[in-house]
C-alpha cells in the first residue's frame, strides 16, 4: 500500500504506525566505538559521536517504515563550537570578572557574585536550548522532507524567564502553565515540510499528568501533620535535638529508646512518600509529553501517543540502576586493571585528592592522566545510559507513537534549508547536556 | 546485462512531498533504474550512489545519490548494495577554510582575553578593592584551596594550630613586616608535605608544613616569608584572584562537557602555583631582601635553600614545582647572594626555642 495509491482524500487511509528497529547491542558498539575515539581526542571527536548517535537513533524510528533521517554534520558542529566560543569567552571571562569585583567590593562576598553570574547565563540558557531545538530539527528529515523550526530564540528565553518566575511564585503550582505554553511556543513554530504544526488543548489539560506528584505529597504533608502534630511520634513534652539523635543511637544499638515513642514503624511514610515524589516526577515530565502530543495537530495530520507512565518510570529507574551498576563494576575493572599494569603507586596519584596527584611524576603527566580517568569515566557513563536508559526510552516512544490522521502528507512539499552556521554551538559551549 | 531486484516494500521519495512511491529496481550499464509508477524511469549511477551511514536495524536501508541532494531511495533488498563500489565512501567535506578561520577566531579569542583583557582588567581593578573586600576574597580563596587540597574527602585540610608555634611564627612576621609594613598581615601554616607557600588577597600568607621541615634554619623560613609579603604588600594576589575569576569561566568553556572539577582544579593550581610577572616576582624577591636587611637576617638564606633543594631533588622535582619553575631560579640565587653584606653581622631571626616550637607547629 502507498500514499500515490490514495486518490480520494475522502476515504480516509488507517493510520501510520511508528516502529523502532534498532537493537541494543548494536547501538552499545556505536557509543562504545565513538566515545573511545572521544577520549583519545581529548573530547574533540564527540562532534562526530553525537553526530553518528544521533544518525543511529533518527533511523531507528520510522513511522510508517520508513526510517527517519539525521543530516547533521559533526563539522558544522565544530564550527559551532567554535564560533559558540568567540562569543561566549568575552561574556563569560569579563562579565564574570567585573560581577566578582563588584561582589567584593560592594558585598565583601563571593556568594552574590556567582549568584549575579549564574542568573546571567539563564536567559542564555533557554535562548541556547530554542537554538539547539531548531538546528536539530532543521537536520531532521522523514521522506526526504525537512522539518523546522521558525526564529524566534530570544522570545523563547524571555517568555521561559518569565513562566519560571510565575511557577516560582506561584509555589509550583503553576508548572503545567508553564510547560503547555513554553511547548506551544516551539510546536507552533514547528514545521514538516511545509506543512505547520500547532499545538491544541488547554495549559489545564496537564494537571491530570501531575496527579501522582500531587498525591504523594499530600501523603507527605498529612503524614508530618499526623505524626508530628495530631498523633506524635514521640510523647515527650519537650523535644531536643540531642534527645532525639540519642533514641537514634539506642534503637540502633537494639535497646529502647530514651524518649517514650509510640507507632515508630508510622515513620516508613516519609521513605514512601519522598519515592512517590520521584515517580511523580517522572510521570509529569512525560506523561505531560503524551497528552501535549495527542494534541498537536497540522492540517490533514494529526499524532496520537499511547505512552505509560509506570512503564517509563520503570524503564528510567532500573535503566539507570543497571547503568550505575555497571559504571561501579567497570571502575572497580579499571583500577585494578591499572594497579596490575603500573603498580599501586601509580595509582595512588590518581586516587588521593585531585591536587595532589603527581606531586611525585611529572606534573603534566599527572593532569593529562587524570584528565583520561575523568574523560572514561564520563564517557563510561554515558555509553551506558544511552544503552540503559535513553534506548529503550525512545523504543518505548517511539513504538507507542502513531499519526491516526494522515491525508494531510499528500498535501506537503519541501521547505528550503535552514543554514545555522553557529549549529548547536552555544547549548554545547554552555554544557546542556541534551544528548539526544 | 541487467540485474533485478525485490522491490517489494521500496520506495522512493522525490525530495519534495513526503509520499512515497512504489518502483522496480534494476541494475543496467553502470546504472540504477529506478521505474516509477507514472512510468517514468531515473537512472542513478550505481558509483555515484551512498548508502547513508550508522543505519539502525537490518530492515531496509536509505540510499541516495550524490548530485540529489535530497531523494532518497529506501531498499528492503540487501543484495543491491553489493552492487554499489563506493556505497560507503564519504562525503568530501566543505567549508575547511571557514572552519579554520573560526577555530583560530576562538583560539585568538581565548587567548586575547586570557593573556591580555583579563589581566589589564584585573590590575586596573585590583587597586579598588577595600580592604574588607580584599579579606573577603582572601578567605574564600583560603577555603577553596584547603578543600581542593584535601585527600580524606572529609574536611578541609587543616591548619596548623600549636600555639608556641604560632607565637614564633608571629614572632618571626613581625619581625619582618615591621611597623610600616602590610596591614592585617595573617600568616598561617597547613598541614601539608608540599614545599610552598603562597600569599592571598588581604593580606594572608600560607606556608606549606613542607616547607617548615625543609628549611635548616629558621632564616630560610623568613627569606620565603618575606618574598610572599612582598607580594602581600603589592597586591600581586588580589590581582591574580580577579584574573582567576576572570579565566576560570573561559576555561570551563573550552573543556566542555568534561569540565565540572577540573576547572576548579586547575584554579586551585594556579592560585597556589600563581606565576606572578617576572616583575612582580623580582619587585618581591628585592622587598623581601630589604626585609631581611632591615630585620638582620642574611638575605642569602633564600638562596641556600633553593640550592640544597636543587641539590637534594634534582631539577626535575615536582616536589618543588613551584620555585623551581621560575625560569630565572639561578639569578634569584645570584640576587640574595648580592643583597648579602659579606661583612654583615647577621643573627638567626628566631633563637633555637622558637625555632623549634615553629617546627613543631603542626604537632
Amino acid at each position: 500500500m502507498t500514499d500515490a495509491a490514495l486518490t480520494f482524500p475522502t476515504a480516509e487511509p488507517e493510520g501510520l504506525q511508528v516502529a523502532f528497529v534498532g537493537k541494543r547491542g548494536a547501538l552499545f558498539w556505536l557509543a562504545f566505538k565513538t566515545g573511545f575515539w572521544t577520549i583519545l581526542t581529548l573530547g574533540f571527536y564527540r562532534f562526530w559521536m553525537k553526530t553518528r548517535m544521533r544518525r543511529w537513533y533518527w533511523s531507528a524510528i520510522r513511522p510508517g517504515g520508513h526510517p527517519m533521517e539525521y543530516v547533521g554534520d559533526p563539522l558544522e558542529k565544530l564550527l559551532g563550537f567554535f564560533i559558540a566560543v568567540v562569543i561566549l569567552t568575552f561574556y563569560l571571562g569579563i562579565v564574570n570578572l567585573l560581577l566578582m569585583f563588584v561582589s567584593f567590593s560592594v558585598f565583601s562576598s563571593a556568594s552574590l557574585g556567582y549568584l549575579a553570574s549564574f542568573a546571567g547565563v539563564i536567559p542564555l540558557w533557554f535562548y541556547a536550548r530554542y537554538r539547539a531545538r531548531r538546528y536539530v530539527l532543521a537536520r531532521t528529515r522523514w521522506r526526504g522532507v525537512r522539518f523546522g523550526l521558525e526564529k524566534g530564540a530570544w522570545g523563547y528565553a524571555w517568555r521561559a524567564c518569565l513562566h519560571w518566575m510565575v511557577t516560582i511564585a506561584s509555589l509550583g503550582v503553576l508548572w503545567p502553565r508553564m510547560t503547555f505554553w513554553l511547548e506551544k511556543y516551539v510546536t507552533d513554530r514547528t514545521y514538516f515540510g511545509s506543512a505547520r504544526l500547532h499545538q491544541g488543548g488547554g495549559w489545564t489539560m496537564l494537571y491530570r499528568a501531575a496527579v501522582p506528584f500531587a498525591v504523594s505529597l499530600l501523603v507527605l504533608g498529612t503524614g508530618a501533620l499526623w505524626l508530628f502534630w495530631i498523633d506524635p511520634v514521640v510523647v515527650s513534652a519537650d523535644i531536643t535535638l540531642e534527645g532525639v539523635t540519642r533514641s537514634f543511637d539506642e534503637m540502633m544499638d537494639g535497646g529502647a529508646p530514651a524518649m517514650p515513642v509510640v507507632g515508630i514503624e508510622r515513620l516508613l511514610i516519609f521513605p514512601l512518600g519522598f519515592l512517590g515524589l520521584i515517580y511523580g516526577a517522572i510521570h509529569y515530565r512525560f506523561v505531560s509529553r503524551r497528552i501535549l502530543a495527542d494534541h498537536k495537530s497540522s492540517e490533514g495530520i494529526s499524532l496520537a501517543s499511547r505512552l505509560s507512565g509506570p512503564r517509563v518510570v520503570s524503564i528510567y529507574v532500573l535503566g539507570n540502576f543497571i547503568a550505575y551498576l555497571v559504571l561501579v563494576l567497570g571502575v572497580v575493572a579499571l583500577v585494578l586493571g591499572a594497579i596490575g599494569t603500573f603498580g599501586a603507586g601509580v595509582l595512588l596519584g590518581v586516587d588521593v585528592g585531585p591536587l595532589s596527584l603527581g606531586w611525585d611524576l611529572p606534573q603534566g603527566l599527572g593532569i593529562a592522566m587524570f584528565a583520561m580517568f575523568y574523560l572514561t569515566i564520563f564517557l563510561m557513563w554515558n555509553v551506558l545510559y544511552n544503552t540503559f536508559v535513553t534506548y529503550p526510552l525512545m523504543r518505548h516512544m517511539a513504538n507507542t507513537l502513531s499519526l491516526p490522521t494522515r491525508y494531510g502528507l499528500r498535501y506537503v512539499s519541501q521547505r528550503a534549508r535552514d543554514e545555522f552556521a553557529e549549529a548547536e554551538g552555544f547549548a554545547e559551549a554552555l554544557d546542556l547536556g541534551a544528548a539526544i | 546485462m541487467s540485474t533485478g531486484f525485490d522491490a517489494f516494500g521500496s520506495a522512493y521519495f522525490d525530495g519534495d512531498r513526503p509520499v512515497s512511491q512504489e518502483i522496480s529496481l534494476h541494475i543496467a550499464n553502470g546504472n540504477l533504474q529506478i521505474g516509477l509508477d507514472d512510468g517514468n524511469t531515473l537512472f542513478w549511477p550505481v558509483k555515484d550512489i551512498r548508502v547513508l551511514p550508522d543505519s539502525a536495524g537490518r530492515q531496509g536501508r536509505m540510499l541516495r545519490m550524490i548530485n540529489e541532494p535530497l531523494a532518497r531511495l529506501f531498499v528492503t533488498d540487501h543484495s543491491l548494495i553489493a552492487h554499489l563500489p563506493n556505497a560507503t565512501r564519504a562525503a568530501p567535506p566543505k567549508g575547511r577554510g571557514r572552519l579554520a578561520a573560526w577555530a583560530m577566531a576562538a583560539v585568538a579569542a581565548v587567548a586575547l582575553q586570557i593573556a591580555v583583557l583579563v589581566p589589564l582588567l584585573a590590575d586596573r581593578l585590583a587597586v579598588f578593592i577595600p580592604p574588607a573586600g580584599e579579606r573577603a576574597l582572601g578567605e574564600a580563596t583560603f577555603d577553596q584551596i584547603r578543600k581542593a587540597l584535601d585527600e580524606t574527602g572529609l574536611a578541609p585540610l587543616p591548619v596548623c594550630e600549636n600555639p608556641a608555634g604560632l607565637d614564633a611564627l608571629a614572632q618571626m612576621a613581625a619581625a619582618l613586616n615591621g611597623v610600616d609594613g602590610a596591614a592585617g598581615l595573617s600568616v598561617q601554616v597547613l598541614d601539608h608535605e608540599m614545599v610552598n607557600a603562597f600569599a592571598l588577597p588581604g593580606g594572608f600568607v600560607v606556608i606549606f608544613r613542607g616547607l617548615i621541615d625543609q628549611a635548616e634554619t629558621p632564616d630560610e623560613v623568613a627569606a620565603v616569608l618575606a618574598h610572599e609579603i612582598g607580594h602581600v604588600v603589592s597586591r600581586d594576589p588580589t590581582r591574580h584572584a580577579l584574573r582567576s575569576a576572570g579565566s576560570i569561566g573561559v576555561l570551563g568553556l573550552l573543556l566542555g562537557d568534561f569540565a565540572g572539577g577540573a576547572a576548579v582544579l586547575v584554579l586551585a593550581e594556579r592560585l597556589i602555583s600563581a606565576n606572578y610577572s617576572q616583575q612582580a616576582e623580582t619587585d618581591a624577591d628585592a622587598f623581601g631582601h630589604a626585609r631581611l636587611e632591615a630585620a638582620n637576617v642574611s638575605p642569602a638564606a633564600l638562596g641556600s635553600m633553593f640550592e640544597r633543594l636543587r641539590a637534594e631533588y634534582g631539577d626535575g622535582n615536582a616536589l618543588m614545582a613551584h620555585f623551581l619553575s621560575h625560569p630565572s631560579l639561578s639569578d634569584r640565587i645570584e640576587n640574595a647572594r648580592a643583597a648579602t653584606d659579606e661583612n654583615g653581622d647577621y643573627a638567626p631571626i628566631l633563637d633555637d626555642a622558637g625555632w623549634a616550637d615553629l617546627q613543631a607547629v603542626c604537632d
